[in-house]
């Protein structure tokens, strides 16, 4: 027989815990400088865009297009699927200067967004 | 084409994968006759499950809306985690109790009626998580039109049919390796399919803001062995590697294992102990 306090409980009040922060910290995200990119026609506008380096940055994901897009980078795990009409956002992490590639893996040879961190 | 044949194959493979490990992990307990039955009511539940959400991601037209969705599946994700190590713990500890009480039928059935209803439910949480972007894909490209709408359910169905082929021929290669070793190992397999919820989860909460990613990347292995493509990839999806992890990534599948190491070790102990 297990113990008395089942191994469930106890990840519960993890979960528990986790999520609570995640309301405390929740507002923090506002204030990061925030981009927004638009998914329309199986391509990602802009193409291009300048982030800065050493901070963290919040990119704003809306799907204008007719199609579900898969906004996707995975080095840095970044997948996120949206029907028509979605809105999402990722908070990337503090980036060293050079290029990132996103892409919509739904149209994968047409999508594509160049992070660039200067 | 092509790609209603790749997310396909993907998305079921990875759920078949899961289906498989918890069909070589019931056929190990004393009585797997029903929970193989609750495992496969519980895909069926998964299938049915992916479908709302799949719809719910075409309904939610509000940031707030998608937001709710995400926590949702974030929910979905580490609950399945929390769900396998509840599993692999209780029948660590009541496999040993059920064998040597074989003739306490009463008890037998309650036993089995839990451990039903946790295959079931990861079974389920497992095949909707994956089903779930399939639905939202294939139905948005379903409305293309006609001839592009049968172009993609021919990939689709080459995709799901290769799918079947492929986690087949993977069981057949497992048979090679005897039985018993797999059915060892089953348990150790599931913790492994918890840590790649778990880091899913965890890598969500960061992406969200939830979480402090402190030192991020705490390395950098992408040179040895990336993890956006081949075995890398297969690895990321299915035990949770990551070449570049944050590090509050890397203490939560320490804290994980640990605990589910630390919690068996007592389960043995108490057992050798009324053995003894």
């Amino acid at each position: 027989m297990p113990a008395a306090p089942s191994p469930l409980f106890h990840l519960l009040l993890v979960l528990a815990l986790w999520f609570g922060l995640g309301w405390a910290t929740d507002s923090q995200a506002q204030e990061l400088p925030t981009f927004e990119v638009v998914a329309k026609e199986g391509k990602l506008f802009p193409a291009r865009l300048e982030v800065p380096t050493g901070t963290r940055v919040k990119l704003i994901v809306k799907n204008e297009g007719k199609r579900p897009i898969e906004f996707e980078n995975l080095a840095m795990r970044v997948e996120k699927v949206l029907a028509p009409g979605g809105v999402s956002f990722v908070v990337l992490p503090k980036l060293k200067p050079g290029e990132y590639e996103f892409i919509d893996e739904f149209h994968m040879d047409t999508g594509k967004l160049l992070v660039i961190a200067k | 084409m092509w790609n209603a044949l790749i997310v396909v194959w993907r998305e079921s493979l990875e759920a078949m994968l899961v289906i498989g490990v918890l069909l070589a992990w019931s056929a190990r307990q004393p009585d797997p006759a029903p929970l193989k039955r609750g495992l496969w009511g519980g895909v069926a539940a998964g299938v049915a499950l992916a479908g709302v959400l799949g719809y719910a991601a075409y309904a939610a037209q509000s940031e707030f809306a998608g937001q709710a969705l995400e926590q949702f599946q974030l929910g979905m994700v580490l609950v399945a985690a929390a769900l396998i190590l509840h599993m692999v713990l209780w029948m660590h500890a009541h496999g040993r109790v059920m064998k040597r009480e074989l003739e306490r039928q009463v008890e037998r059935a309650a036993a089995s009626t839990g451990a039903l209803l946790g295959v079931a439910a990861i079974a389920a949480l497992a095949v909707a998580r994956e089903g779930a972007e399939t639905v939202i894909f294939l139905y948005g490209l379903g409305m293309e039109g006609e001839g592009a709408a049968m172009q993609l359910f021919g990939g689709a169905a080459a995709g799901f049919a290769i799918a079947v082929a492929t986690a087949w021929a993977m069981a057949r290669g497992a048979k090679f390796l005897n039985l018993r070793t797999l059915f060892r190992v089953s348990e150790f397999l599931l913790l492994l399919i918890a840590t790649s919820l778990l880091v899913a989860g965890v890598d969500r909460m960061i992406g969200m803001d939830w979480l402090p990613a402190l030192a991020d990347p705490l390395w950098d292995a992408s040179g040895i062995l990336s993890d956006a493509g081949g075995a890398g990839r297969f690895l990321a999806d299915f035990v949770g590697y990551r070449a570049r992890p944050a590090a509050t990534l890397v203490i939560a599948v320490a804290a994980f294992w640990a605990y589910a190491l630390w919690r068996m070790a007592q389960i043995d102990r108490a057992g050798r102990r009324a053995a003894a």
